[in-house]
C-alpha cells in the first residue's frame, strides 16, 4: 500500500519516540528540574552579592546561557523588552522620586539625588535579575518536559493536566473569542464608540465562549476517561527525557555551592 | 479534590483561559480596566473557594513567566477564589444586588492588600501603569504610602463592578444541566425552595438555555 519514502519516514517517526527527547542542545537536554535548581540558586545568589555589580553579573550569565543554549532569539528580545520597561519605571521611579542628600538635579517638585539613582538601580538590577532566572526557565524549557519530570518525581497528573490543559484552552479560547467577537459585530453589536457601549459589548462577547468551553467538559471527562486518566495504576509516556548524568549533578551542586557561598557572604562578610 | 467532583477539573483550565481572555477582550475593546479575574470568581462561584483560589494562583503564575514582578500578587488572586466560593455558598450571586454589594469587598481586597504588597516588595512603586500615578501623586507632595492607597481604590472599583457583573450574567445563562454536575451548582438550582419539594420537578420547570438542546 504505502511507497517505500513513507515508510522510512514513519520509520523516523517511531524511532524518536524510541530515545529519549533532545533538542540537540546539552543545556537545553538538562533535566527540567536540575534547570530550576540552577536558576533558583541564581537568583539566590542575584539577591544576596553586593550591589549594583552582584546582579548585574547574574543578568549577564543569563545572556551568556541563553546563547549557549541556542534560544537567544526568543529570549533576548523578551528580556530587553522587560528591562526597557519594568526595570527603568523601577529604576527611573526610585532616582525621581527616593529623598537622598546629595541632590544632582532639581525640576520643579523632582529632586534627582546620588542616593536616589544608587538605590533605584541596585532595586531595578536585583527584580531583573529575579526576573531573568524565570524568563530564562521558561524559554529554554517547554512546559511539557517540566510536566513530565514534575509528574516522574511523583506529582498527581492531575496536576499537570490542569497546568498543561490552561495552556491549551488559552489558546482555544482565544481563537474562539475572536469567531465570536466577529460573529457578533456582524449582528451589529457596537465595538467601537462611546465607553458605555463597548462596555455592554464585553458581555456577548465572553459569555458564550464561556458558555460553549463548559459544555465541552464533559466531552473532555469522557475522552480522559477512555483513555484510563483516572486509573490508579502508573501511568506509560510517550516521550522520555534524557538521563540525568554524574556531570548534571557535579554542575548542580557546584551552581547551588555558589550560591550557599553568597547567602554566607552577604551574612558575614559585605554586609 | 476528589471530592469536588470530576468536572472541577476541567472548570479549572477554562477558568484560567477566561481570566485571560477577559484581560484581552477588555484591551481590544479599550476599556480603562483589566477584567482579568471573572474567571477566578466564576469557578469559585461554580466549584468552591479552594478550584477558585486554585485558578486565580495558576493565572498569576502564568502570567508571571512574560511579565515577572505581577508574582506577588499571587496572593490577591488566592483570596479572589476563595471569598468568590465563600460569596456563592451564601447565595449572594444569585440576586443582582447582592452582586454588586460584592464588588465592595473584592474592590477592597484589590486595593487594601494590592496596595500592601506594592508597599512592601517594591517600595510603593512597581512597574505597572498604576506607578505613574503614585509618582504624580508623590511628586504633588503627597505621602507615598497615601497615594497607593488613593490612586488604587478608586481603580479597583471601577475594575470589580464590571467584574462581579459579568459574573453574574454568565452565571445566569449557564445550563440547568451543568450546575447539576458542579459542586455548588445546588445553590443555583433551588431557587424557589417553597415551589415543588422533589427537585427534579423543579429543574425540569426551570427555564433553560438553548445551549442544553445543542
Amino acid at each position: 500500500m504505502s511507497t517505500p519514502i513513507i515508510d522510512e519516514l514513519d520509520q523516523e517517526f517511531i524511532d524518536s519516540f524510541r530515545s529519549p527527547a533532545s533538542a540537540g542542545n546539552r543545556i537545553r537536554d538538562l533535566n527540567p528540574i536540575s534547570f530550576a535548581v540552577i536558576m533558583v540558586a541564581c537568583a539566590v545568589a542575584a539577591v544576596t552579592l553586593p550591589g549594583p555589580w552582584g546582579p548585574a553579573a547574574i543578568c549577564l550569565i543569563y545572556v551568556a546561557v541563553s546563547i549557549a543554549a541556542g534560544v537567544s532569539k526568543a529570549f533576548l528580545p523578551a528580556y530587553g523588552k522587560l528591562f526597557a520597561v519594568v526595570g527603568l519605571i523601577l529604576f527611573v521611579l526610585r532616582a525621581a522620586f527616593l529623598p537622598g542628600e546629595h541632590v544632582l538635579l532639581r525640576l520643579g517638585p523632582i529632586a534627582i539625588s546620588a542616593e536616589g539613582i544608587a538605590q533605584g538601580l541596585d532595586f531595578a538590577l536585583v527584580v531583573m535579575a529575579l526576573c531573568g532566572a524565570m524568563t530564562l526557565f521558561f524559554t529554554v524549557t517547554p512546559m511539557k518536559n517540566l510536566m513530565l519530570a514534575l509528574e516522574l518525581r511523583g506529582v498527581t497528573p492531575r496536576a499537570t493536566y490542569v497546568i498543561l490543559a490552561s495552556f491549551q484552552a488559552i489558546t482555544d479560547l482565544g481563537k474562539n473569542t475572536k469567531v465570536v467577537m466577529d460573529a457578533q459585530k456582524s449582528r451589529g453589536i457596537e465595538t467601537e464608540g462611546g465607553m458605555v457601549g463597548r462596555v455592554t459589548a464585553f458581555v456577548p462577547i465572553l459569555a458564550p465562549v464561556f458558555l460553549a468551553a463548559m459544555s465541552q467538559t464533559e466531552e473532555r471527562a469522557l475522552a480522559l476517561d477512555a483513555r484510563a486518566f483516572n486509573s490508579r495504576s502508573r501511568h506509560s509516556y510517550l516521550v522520555s527525557l534524557q538521563p540525568v548524568g554524574a556531570a548534571e549533578i557535579a554542575l548542580v551542586c557546584a551552581v547551588a555551592a555558589c550560591a550557599v557561598l553568597s547567602i554566607v557572604g552577604a551574612a558575614f562578610i559585605w554586609n | 479534590m476528589r471530592s469536588y467532583g470530576r468536572l472541577t477539573i476541567f472548570m479549572i483550565p477554562i477558568g484560567i483561559a477566561t481570566n485571560f481572555i477577559g484581560g484581552q477582550i477588555a484591551i481590544l475593546l479599550k476599556l480603562p480596566m483589566y477584567l482579568d479575574s471573572i474567571g477566578t470568581i466564576l469557578v469559585g462561584a461554580l466549584c468552591g473557594g479552594l478550584p477558585g483560589a486554585l485558578v486565580g494562583l495558576i493565572s498569576n503564575l502564568i502570567n508571571s513567566i512574560t511579565s515577572p514582578t505581577l508574582a506577588p500578587f499571587a496572593t490577591l488572586s488566592i483570596l479572589f477564589g476563595f471569598l468568590a466560593g465563600w460569596l456563592s455558598k451564601h447565595g449572594v450571586f444569585k440576586s443582582l444586588w447582592k452582586t454588586l454589594l460584592s464588588s465592595i469587598p473584592f474592590a477592597l481586597i484589590g486595593s487594601i492588600l494590592g496596595g500592601l504588597i506594592t508597599i512592601w516588595v517594591f517600595g510603593g512603586l512597581s512597574g505597572s501603569g498604576g506607578a505613574l500615578i503614585v509618582g504624580a501623586l508623590v511628586a504633588a507632595g503627597m505621602d507615598i504610602n497615601a497615594a497607593v492607597f488613593a490612586s488604587g481604590v478608586p481603580m479597583d472599583f471601577l475594575d470589580k463592578i464590571p467584574t462581579v457583573l459579568v459574573v453574574f450574567l454568565i452565571l445566569k445563562r449557564i445550563p440547568t444541566r451543568l450546575f447539576v454536575k458542579l459542586p455548588l451548582g445546588h445553590v443555583y438550582l433551588n431557587k424557589d425552595k417553597t415551589a415543588s419539594k422533589n427537585p427534579a420537578v423543579a429543574v425540569v420547570d426551570e427555564e433553560d438555555d438553548e445551549l442544553a438542546l445543542g
